[in-house]
C-alpha cells in the first residue's frame, strides 16, 4: 500500500525563539534524515502540524526553501493546537505531513517590482518568499515591504526587517495602529504606508497577507492605485483538516484553499463568490 | 442474465456467509435500515428507499484512522484499516451513484487508503426501483430509478422472481456460489423489465429542471430563497447525516495514556462550527451555509468531478427535515429566478 496520506512523519523541536507577544518560531527537523531531505517545499506552502494528543493545525512555512535542513513556523498562540505548541521546548517532537497547497508565484514575477504589504503574524508565510527573492536578488526589480502590527510588541521578524533595509533597491516601512513611548515611525494601519512608495505600479506584483479585515481594506486601496486585479496575490485562511481535498471545509466554489490556494489573486478569489 | 426466485434469495444471500459479511434493508420497527442480514426481517418488497443509504459501510459516521503509541524511546504510528469483506444487497441506484460519487472523492488525486481499503472489499448488489416515493427525484438526475452502472449485480423485481444482471466478475463469482438457486431469464424477462422502468418512471411526484438548474445556478448566488429557506433551518445537520454525497469529516486526537487515537468523524456544513477558525468564523450566516450546501453539490462538485452531481436524487434530506426544507422546492427556485 502507497503511504497513508493522513500519517505524519515525527519532527524535533531544535530552537524556540520568542518572536513577539503570544508569538513564537520553531524550528523543527524531521526525526529521519533521509524525509528531512526530501522534503521539498515552495513560500507560501503550509503543513499540518499535529500536538500528540491535541490535535492537527495548518500552518504556514514561514522559513525558505533556501533554507536547507530545517523548517521554520511562526505561530500565535489563538487556538487550541497553537496553544499547545507553545507549551512545547527544544527536544520535543511534534508531528508534520506536507506540504501543502499551491504556494507563490516565483518565477512569474521575476524582473518585476515586488510590493509586499503584511500585517501582524501574516508576514510569516511573506517572509519565506521575501527571503527566496533576496537569495536571488538580481533576478528582481525593486522589493517594498510594508509591514504593520496593532502594536509594537506584536512586530515580528525585527531582525529579518532590519537586515531586509540594508539590501540594495529595498524598502522596509513600518506601522502600528497604537504606538508606545519608544515608537518613532509610522502609527496608522498598514495601508496608510502605500502613499509613501515610489514605485511603477505597471511593472509590480503585490502579495497582502495578513487578518481578514486588513486584506479587505489593503486590496481596495491598491486597486485604487491602478493594481490590476491579476497583480494583487493574497491569501485564504479557512478552516482545514486534512490539507489534501477530502475534508470539506475549506471548500471556497470549485476551489478547495487546500489544493488550489491558500494562494489566489485578487481576481481569482473575485471569480470563486466568496471572500 | 439470470433469474431467482424471490424465495431464494435469503438462502442465495445466507450462502455467501462466512466468506463475506452480508449487510441488506431489514425491517425495524416503521423503519427499513440496512444491517448485518437477518432473514426473517429481510425486506424485499419495499417501496422507495431504506431511511439511511449504506455508506456507512464504507465512510463511517466515525472512523479510527491511526494510535500514536508513545513509547520511553520512540513514537508508533498503528494505522487500522478495516479490509471486512462485505457484500450489501438492496442498493437502490440512487445509492448505488452517491458511492459511485464517493469514488471520485476519495478514490481520485490522493487515495484515501480507508476508503479504499473497504471498497476494495464491498460487493454492491443493486436493486432498481418499481415505484418512487414522494420526495424521489432520481429520474430528473438520471442516476435512477433503474441504475445502469456501479454495480455487480443488479436485482430488477418482477413479481415472483428477480431478473439478476452481473455488472462485474467479482458478481458473477457470487452468482457462481449459488449456481443452483439461478436459471437462465429469457427475452420475456427482459422485455418485463423495460417496461417496469417505463411504469416507474411514470410514479415520481417529485422533479426538478436539471439542465436549467445548472445553466442558472452559476448567476443564482443572490437568490432570495436561500435567506427564506434558512431562516427555518434548526441548525440539526439532518440533510448532511442522511446524505450519501456528503463526504466532510472532521479529525479529532483522543488521548489516553500512552496512547492518542486520531479519529474522523462526518461533519455538517449546515453547523455554525463548520467553517469556524480560532480567529474568526468564515460563513457565518445561516444564509451562506445553506447555499454552500447546494452549490457544493450542484456547481462546486460538477466542476471538479467532470460534471458529476453531488446530489443522487433520493430525497433523504427533505424526508429527515423537521423543519421542512425541501432541496426540490430550493432547485426549482434556483431554476426559475
Amino acid at each position: 500500500m502507497n503511504k497513508n496520506i493522513y500519517t505524519p512523519d515525527l519532527a524535533i523541536i531544535t530552537k524556540v525563539c520568542d518572536e513577539a507577544a503570544g508569538i513564537k518560531t520553531f524550528t523543527l527537523e524531521f526525526q529521519e534524515p533521509e524525509i528531512q531531505k526530501s522534503f521539498d517545499y515552495r513560500p507560501g506552502q503550509f503543513v499540518e502540524l499535529t500536538i500528540l494528543g491535541v490535535g492537527e493545525a495548518p500552518i504556514s512555512i514561514t522559513s525558505s526553501p533556501v533554507n536547507k535542513g530545517y523548517l521554520e513556523l511562526s505561530v500565535a498562540a489563538v487556538g487550541k493546537v497553537t496553544q499547545a505548541l507553545h507549551l512545547k521546548k527544544e527536544g520535543e517532537v511534534v508531528g508534520l505531513r506536507g506540504p501543502y497547497g499551491n504556494g507563490f508565484p516565483l518565477n512569474e514575477v521575476k524582473g518585476k517590482n515586488t510590493l509586499f504589504v503584511g500585517g501582524g503574524i501574516g508576514l510569516a508565510p511573506l517572509r519565506s518568499l521575501i527571503n527566496q527573492i533576496f537569495a536571488q536578488r538580481g533576478d528582481f526589480a525593486k522589493i517594498s515591504i510594508l509591514y504593520g502590527a496593532r502594536n509594537p510588541a506584536l512586530l515580528c521578524f525585527m531582525n529579518d526587517l532590519e537586515r531586509w533595509t540594508k539590501i540594495e533597491n529595498s524598502e522596509v516601512l513600518l506601522t502600528v495602529d497604537v504606538p508606545d513611548a519608544k515608537w518613532k515611525d509610522n502609527v496608522g494601519v498598514v495601508g496608510s504606508l502605500l502613499p509613501k512608495i515610489d514605485i511603477d505600479i505597471e511593472n509590480t506584483v503585490a502579495f497582502v497577507c495578513g487578518p481578514p479585515i486588513m486584506i479587505h481594506f489593503v486590496i481596495l486601496d491598491l486597486l485604487r492605485m491602478g493594481f490590476g486585479e491579476n497583480k494583487i496575490i493574497t491569501t485564504m485562511e479557512r478552516r482545514m483538516e486534512c490539507g489534501l481535498g477530502k475534508c470539506g471545509h475549506c471548500n471556497i466554489g470549485k476551489s478547495y484553499v487546500c489544493l488550489d490556494g491558500p494562494v489566489f489573486s485578487f481576481q481569482q478569489l473575485r471569480e470563486l463568490g466568496e471572500s | 442474465m439470470k433469474l431467482l426466485n424471490k424465495a431464494n434469495l435469503a438462502p442465495f444471500l445466507e450462502r455467501l456467509r462466512p466468506e463475506f459479511e452480508v449487510v441488506a434493508p431489514l425491517y425495524e420497527g416503521q423503519d427499513i435500515l440496512f444491517g448485518d442480514l437477518d432473514s426473517s426481517q429481510l425486506a424485499t418488497d419495499f417501496i422507495g428507499k431504506p431511511r439511511l443509504s449504506p455508506k456507512e459501510y464504507l465512510f463511517p459516521q466515525r472512523e479510527r484512522l491511526f494510535t500514536f503509541n508513545v513509547c520511553p524511546e520512540s513514537i508508533e504510528i498503528e494505522a487500522h484499516f478495516n479490509e471486512t469483506k462485505r457484500v450489501i444487497w438492496g442498493v437502490r441506484p440512487c445509492d448505488l451513484y452517491g458511492l459511485k460519487f464517493l469514488d471520485l472523492v476519495y478514490l481520485k488525486d490522493y487515495i484515501d487508503p480507508y476508503y479504499q481499503a473497504r471498497r476494495a472489499n464491498t460487493l454492491l448488489l443493486g436493486l432498481n426501483c418499481n415505484e418512487a416515493e414522494e420526495s424521489c427525484f432520481c429520474s430528473s438526475l438520471r442516476t435512477g430509478p433503474f441504475a445502469k452502472e456501479a454495480f455487480d449485480l443488479l436485482f430488477t423485481d418482477l413479481g415472483d422472481v428477480f431478473l439478476v444482471e452481473i455488472g462485474s466478475r467479482a458478481g458473477e463469482k457470487l452468482i457462481e456460489k449459488g449456481a443452483n438457486l439461478f436459471n437462465l431469464a429469457t427475452s420475456k424477462e427482459r422485455e418485463k423489465a423495460k417496461l417496469l422502468e417505463e411504469k416507474s418512471k411514470k410514479t415520481f411526484k417529485t422533479s426538478i429542471d436539471l439542465g436549467k438548474i445548472k445553466a442558472k445556478i452559476a448567476a443564482a448566488s443572490d437568490n432570495p430563497v436561500w435567506a427564506e429557506e434558512a431562516v427555518k433551518c434548526i441548525l440539526c445537520g439532518g440533510c448532511n447525516w442522511v446524505c450519501p454525497t456528503c463526504q466532510c469529516f472532521n479529525v479529532e486526537d483522543i488521548k489516553a495514556g500512552h496512547k492518542t487515537q486520531r479519529i474522523r468523524y462526518w461533519d455538517s456544513c449546515q453547523l455554525g462550527g463548520f467553517t469556524q477558525m480560532a480567529a474568526y468564523n468564515s460563513r457565518a450566516a445561516q444564509a451562506e451555509r445553506l447555499r454552500q450546501r447546494i452549490y457544493h453539490k450542484f456547481s462546486y462538485n460538477p466542476d471538479k468531478y467532470g460534471g458529476e452531481i453531488g446530489c443522487t436524487g433520493c430525497g433523504r434530506c427533505t424526508d429527515v427535515c423537521p423543519a421542512g426544507i425541501n432541496i426540490a422546492y430550493i432547485l426549482r427556485r434556483v431554476a426559475n429566478e
